[in-house]
């Protein structure tokens, strides 16, 4: 108890850096990978060899990967949404008496930023392996099978309505955000401004809502049969490729050339499942 | 504060209203200068015989609330704070039981005080400047009477909102003289900074955009048992250092570091709007703006201070 409410006398002293610190995370990195995330998902819709390349990218990282995901994707979120509850505490919402739709926003914001922290917390135990130990349903994507994986995970429809209102949500809190957060920092501050930058981040709400809806429609009419076919093809494919390789290439060789050789592996995959399915 | 307890006590009841409330009390409209307030009325399509006013009293601070119903004539054209010289000079409740008079904050009577700041019907505005016909269009039923929700209650519609004027404390609302004697002139304004300043200047500490802000919290310091004026004081200004500035005293920082001579003490004012407190509690809700009676630009305010802040704290923390 005393070391909460010194906790929290730490929180008020030096609210101003935190919340500047809460505000610009907000934006960079999590706003900014959100909508890398979205549109990454949304290239399902370009073909699941397109999608897959994509994955393969990211994950080509190695080791690297968990490093990066904890700088700038778990650990922003975690300290944004942690400061955004004490936020949400220290506040009393007042639309009964006071029906001005910035005052909606103020309220939307705090409900959509509580909901997105929830779902993204579901989100993460749902696709990443690190959420594997809480049964079947957990931990389901699988950077091998990125599409096929993404498509099982998506094949109940409660998982389609979590997704849909998590992924509008937070939508609208970054949305919404980006305004509060030029108010904040001062770069638009008279009303007129203001209204101009409302109108400029309606419509990049707009924007990210559609390519949230289309990373959400690509996830959730995958052909999971087919797409897993595809995949296992490219994948033998792959295999048989390296196998190939190997047999040419010295095995001391550096590894920029396995690289290299993979690549070339995703490309026969693209083509292998055309020639098979035709 | 105690002086506006005695005035609101001692005005109300005797001194100034004859005993009897009926129409002849009323002193006669004044022929010019009610066209407004005229339109007004005429829009209210049927005039009630009376006005049923429901107010939330409080005996003491330490006391629990309670509602009382009032009535009184209706008569075209008043505004709340005539409706509360009635209530409280007829200090009887609508089913005729006797009541000590309503107490309420009064001063000026013309919206520059803003000492009859109240909730009604729900929403935060002076009683002077708030006309029955307008309220009578919003519910024609009764009118709502309810002190500041956001300040220690010290009787009935009267508020203590001291803290207001320790955030101006904190702040450094004022511009310093460095002695009594004669400086000679201070340095130039440019009539585009006046312009600038002005509607901030307007600023009458009445407190609505802190009523009606959902970040600022209400602050009551209870009395602890046989405890000094000043031991109270000490705990109050301690208690309020460490809440909400709020819209009106950001407001001030921004009035009082475009005045040439108040800028010398720019960074200071700064440092108060970066410390516990300060302007990083905002919330963007933006009711500020929209409810205060002075229509200052207090958002942009907010914005205005939140860049000076921010480009303060950078320059003190890399010592340029």
């Amino acid at each position: 108890m005393e070391k909460n409410a010194s906790l929290m006398s730490f929180y008020y002293r030096h609210e101003f850096l935190i919340r500047r610190l809460h505000s610009l995370l907000g934006l960079i990195p999590i706003g900014a990978y959100m909508m890398v995330h979205l549109t990454t998902n949304a290239s399902i819709l370009a073909g699941s060899e397109i999608f897959q390349k994509n994955v393969d990218t990211i994950h080509s990282l190695g080791p690297a990967l968990p490093l990066v995901e904890w700088a700038f994707i778990f650990t922003p979120i975690l300290f944004h949404g942690i400061i955004g509850v004490l936020i949400c505490f220290g506040g009393k919402s007042n639309l009964s008496s006071y029906h001005y739709v910035n005052n909606y926003r103020y309220t939307a914001q705090r409900v959509t930023g509580i909901i997105a922290f929830l779902f993204l917390f579901y989100h993460i135990m749902h696709q990443h392996h690190y959420g594997e130990w809480l049964g079947p349903y957990f931990g389901m994507f699988d950077p091998h099978h990125a599409t096929s994986s993404v498509g099982e995970s998506f094949a109940f429809w409660w998982v389609k309505v979590i997704y849909l209102i998590g992924i509008t949500a937070s939508i609208y809190h970054l949305a919404n955000g980006i305004w509060t957060a030029g108010i904040t920092w001062g770069l638009w501050v008279t009303p007129k401004a203001q209204q101009r930058a409302d109108l400029i981040c309606f419509g990049l709400g707009i924007i990210f809502l559609g390519i949230g809806l289309a990373a959400f429609y690509a996830a959730s009419t995958v052909d999971i049969q087919q797409v897993r076919a595809e995949e296992d093809a490219g994948h033998d494919a792959e295999v048989l490729l390296k196998e190939g390789e190997d047999e040419r290439l010295d095995p001391t060789e550096v590894p920029a050339e396995e690289d290299s050789s993979s690549a070339e592996a995703e490309e026969a995959s693209t083509e292998e499942p055309t020639s098979e399915a035709s | 504060m105690s002086e506006s307890t005695d005035q609101s006590n001692g005005k109300s009841p005797g001194s100034s209203q004859p005993k009897d409330t009926n129409k002849e009390g009323i002193p006669p409209k004044s022929p010019h200068g009610q066209g407004d307030h005229g339109d007004v009325s005429n829009k209210v399509k049927e005039k009630p015989k009376s006005l049923y006013i429901r107010i939330l009293r409080q005996d003491s601070p330490e006391d629990a609330s309670y509602w009382e119903r009032h009535t009184i004539t209706y008569e075209p054209e008043l505004n709340m704070t005539t409706v509360l010289q009635r209530v409280a000079a007829q200090a009887k409740t609508a089913d005729g039981k006797d009541v000590t008079p309503v107490a309420y904050d009064v001063n000026c009577l013309e919206e520059i005080c803003g000492s009859c700041t109240m909730l009604i019907n729900g929403r935060v505005r002076q009683a002077c400047s708030t006309l029955v016909d307008n309220l009578l269009q919003e519910n024609a039923e009764e009118i709502v009477l309810e002190p500041m929700s956001k300040f220690p209650v010290i009787r009935d519609l009267f508020v203590d909102r001291s803290r207001m004027f320790h955030a101006l404390k904190k702040i450094q609302g004022w511009i310093n003289v460095d002695g009594y004697w004669d400086a000679g002139e201070g340095p130039k304004q440019s009539p585009a900074e006046q312009q600038d300043r002005y509607p901030l200047s307007q600023c009458m500490t009445c407190g609505c955009c802190l009523e009606a802000c959902p970040q600022y919290t209400k602050i009551e310091v209870e009395r602890g048992e046989g405890e000094s004026d000043e031991a109270y004081e000490d705990r109050c200004r301690e208690a309020y250092s460490k809440g909400f500035l709020g819209a009106a005293a950001i407001s001030q920082v921004v009035l009082f570091n475009l005045h040439p001579t108040g800028k010398m003490r720019a960074g200071e004012r700064l440092d108060a709007l970066s410390s516990e407190g300060g302007l990083q509690v905002c919330g963007n809700a933006q009711n500020c703006v929209s409810v205060c009676p002075k229509s200052i630009p207090l958002t942009t305010s907010i914005g205005r201070a939140g860049r000076a802040t921010t480009v303060h704290a950078i320059k003190r923390f890399f010592g340029f």
